[in-house]
């Protein structure tokens, strides 16, 4: 069947043999972050490596790590400046770990913090490593500031020339506009749209209501905040700079203040705008760490071990004119990556959907519970399926954790690590946690986690 | 019918000085009054072996959001005829004024591609005078091909009109088309253009036609604002189609409402599959997010 979609092997297919190299596991040690801020709060003056630094140091403080020569450390931030091209080896020669710690910095949008994890992940099962940190970072407080592009020219002209006349010619360009500096957008681009008009457009297109969002944000703040009270996050987070929990949390908030909120996004658009600062990320800073290892590695320290990393995919969709909205590649990368772990939505036990938009977790929920879509675009049956709502975010997500784009991913795998870990096995087999991020650029990761 | 042999010119015209000129002519024929002929001038204008400046092409394509590759942008070539066919127009026997023409449509075909390092003979000529119900119109015919090699790569016509100019012998037509009303669609994409879009465009197309460079001097030649080049917003159009174009593609569009500066442009790309499931045609629409009122829609299709 031809389909007009990402075609996978259905139900009916199949299975596609291939040959896996004997690999051995990668656990998951455990996590550290340190609180998100809202941006221009408590982080507004740390730089991207001070808050690395700050959840390395307190990831390295709770396992005993000083002076340990880690397989390799990975991590990256999204709002990046060029000086900044060894962000993550400069946070470890600043930390207590062995200065002979490798590093690798890298960045895929949002989705940075999970790549970092599947990466160290995917080393550890091959044998090339036996420890890995993988981490993320972003200040919207901190972001760099570009200078023009008059400016730029001029001063690598200047650069290039050879005589003082040559210099002053150069100079003689300058025009007063060129000094303004431009600060870092959200837009797209190939696009100009921002994340969150995107993500309007998406949200009209599944119909996705008000109501549901504001639902789905206050979920979010109560989920959290009741993790906060329960003590969940004590040994996931360190303090930094005056904060003891996230900055964007509101534990007091009601379905009557996010409904007194203005829309921001989609209001240009033909369907009513229901997408408001409430059930919406704001721009957050901070940094997350995560703990990898093998068994023997663990063992032999006698750290825990609290969840395997079983497998991963990523998407990306073609959102450039409509054809998909620019958050929905994890529609596609789960139906893949299930298939493949010859799993269906029944066997996961949490599923951590990273709220980038209230709408945009809907919109996924709601592709996956179309027969259209499921037939026409996934090449399925009929519906993907739906999902027991009661499983999914449960300890809050970003609506009320907030989101630097490169440690959400962070955050997420060690917070379900721990709860798999609680849950432990049941009718004989281990706890699954679903992972999925979506990012800019028309992209997505998600990944599976099982209970140690 | 054999066309006349073509006027050979030795080098590009300046387009500045083709303004200058057409002011002066403009102000001749108002003291003088217009000796009104509806008959176009038959000669084509030619210029060989043009040469492309590099540094020129990649700041357009940086300004239009084309990748900088070898190959030149079909907008690209338009502008590097574009002096040429305006001589076409400022010729004394041309019979519309040349200062304030209205750019109404625009048809490209991009035959088969043009690198920056070849030297290109270009040629331009005018045809088809015609009515229009608001004055008269006239198609700008400009072809371009590898010097010397007499092949056709790329052929632009251009539709202007001279508008409350009416000709003696040229009927216009009845009455105005119905405008079908524009349903908004959902933009695909959004242009943020700032009050320096014109001279920014100027600066890499050589066309510094007094409406685009600023509100002065756009008031001067009776616009309440600067307006942005409509190949500007053609050419942009073109780029975000993107790569799938292809090497050879036909571009046309239809100017509707100007784009008066600063402002927000919203765009529409909707794509259109063959039967084998390759790419067959964009079509592309642009409007005011505020008023809804239409830009321009266009297309590009495979050859």
């Amino acid at each position: 069947m031809s389909i007009d979609g990402q075609s996978m092997p259905g139900p009916g297919a199949p299975a596609r043999e291939t040959s896996v190299p004997a690999t051995r596991r990668a656990v998951i040690v455990g996590g550290n972050r340190i609180p998100f801020a809202r941006a221009g709060g408590a982080y507004a003056k740390s730089s991207n490596q001070d808050m690395l630094t700050a959840a390395l140091d307190g990831l390295i403080a709770r396992f005993g790590l000083q002076d340990e020569r880690i397989g390799q450390v990975a991590a990256g931030a999204v709002l990046k400046h060029s000086r900044d091209f060894n962000l993550t080896r400069e946070a470890v020669l600043g930390s207590a770990l062995s200065a002979e710690t490798p590093v690798y910095d890298l960045q895929q949008a949002c989705a940075t913090g999970l790549e970092a994890v599947v990466g160290l992940a995917n080393k550890i099962k091959l044998g090339q490593i036996e420890s890995g940190i993988a981490g993320g970072v972003d200040s919207a407080s901190d972001a760099p500031v570009v200078v023009s592009e008059g400016l730029r020219e001029v001063i690598l002209d200047l650069n290039r020339a050879k005589t003082l006349p040559q210099r002053l010619q150069i100079l003689s360009r300058l025009r007063p506009k060129d000094l303004a500096p431009l600060a870092p957008g959200t837009s797209e681009p190939r696009t100009g749209l921002s994340m969150g008009e995107h993500q309007a457009l998406t949200t009209a297109q599944w119909k996705i209501a008000r109501e549901a969002q504001d639902e789905l944000a206050l979920n979010s703040h109560r989920n959290l905040a009741a993790a906060y009270d329960s003590g969940f996050f004590d040994d996931l987070m360190t303090p930094y700079r005056g904060l003891t929990r996230d900055g964007n949390l509101r534990a007091d908030t009601s379905m009557e203040k996010l409904a007194g909120l203005k829309p921001v996004f989609g209001r240009s658009l033909g369907a009513d705008a229901t997408m408001t600062a409430g059930n919406s990320t704001p721009l957050t800073d901070g940094a997350a760490t995560v703990l990898l290892a093998s068994d023997e590695w663990a063992d032999a320290r006698d750290l825990p071990k609290l969840a395997a990393v079983v497998d991963a995919e990523a998407a990306a969709v073609d959102f450039v004119h409509g054809k998909d909205g620019l958050l929905m590649a994890p529609v596609f990368a789960v139906p893949r990556l299930l298939a493949r772990q010859k799993l269906t939505l029944a066997d996961i036990d949490y599923f951590e959907i990273h709220e980038a938009f209230a709408a945009t977790v809907l919109s996924t929920l709601a592709a996956w519970e179309d027969e259209e879509f499921g037939r026409t675009r996934l090449g399925l049956e009929g519906a993907f399926g739906s999902i027991d709502r009661s499983r999914l975010n449960v300890h809050g997500s970003s609506l009320a954790a907030g989101h630097p784009f490169a440690a959400t991913g962070g955050r997420i795998v060690a917070t379900l690590a721990k709860m798999l870990h609680a849950k432990g096995n049941s009718d004989g087999r281990p706890a699954r946690g679903l992972v999925s991020v979506c990012a800019a650029g028309g992209q997505g990761v998600v990944a599976i986690l099982e209970s140690l | 019918m054999t066309l006349p042999q073509p006027v050979v010119l030795g080098e590009m015209p300046s387009l500045s000085k083709l303004y200058v000129n057409a002011a002066a002519q403009a102000a001749r024929r108002r003291l003088l009054g217009t000796h009104e002929s509806a008959t176009l001038p038959a000669e084509s204008h030619a210029v060989r072996g043009v040469r492309v400046d590099v540094e020129n092409l990649t700041a357009y394509q940086h300004l239009i959001g084309e990748t900088a590759s070898d190959v030149l942008p079909a907008g690209f070539i338009h502008a590097l005829a574009f002096p040429l066919a305006m001589s076409v127009l400022n010729r004394d026997d041309f019979p519309l004024p040349l200062l304030g023409m209205i750019h109404l449509r625009n048809s490209i075909e991009q035959r088969s591609p043009l690198v920056f390092t070849d030297l290109l003979d270009i040629t331009a000529r005018v045809e088809n005078l015609r009515g229009h119900r608001a004055g008269t119109q006239v198609d700008v015919v400009a072809e371009v091909g590898p010097a010397g090699s007499g092949m056709l790569h790329w052929r632009g016509v251009s539709t202007y009109l001279a508008k409350g100019v009416f000709l003696p012998g040229i009927d216009k037509p009845s009455a105005a088309e119905a405008k079908a009303d524009f349903a908004v669609p959902d933009p695909t994409g959004l242009w943020h253009l700032g009050v320096d879009t014109g001279r920014a465009y100027a600066a890499v197309s050589g066309d510094f036609n007094p409406i685009h460079l600023s509100v002065l001097s756009a008031k001067a030649l009776g616009m309440r604002r600067s307006i942005a080049h409509g190949m500007y917003l053609a050419s942009r159009a073109l780029a975000d189609v993107g790569p799938a174009r292809g090497d050879s593609f036909a571009w046309d569009v239809d100017f509707e409402a100007p784009v008066f500066l600063p402002c927000r442009v919203a765009l529409e790309i909707s794509t259109e599959q063959g039967g084998s499931g390759a790419w067959k045609r964009s079509g592309f629409v642009a409007w005011n997010p505020r008023s809804g009122r239409r830009h321009f829609k266009g297309t590009v299709e495979t050859l």
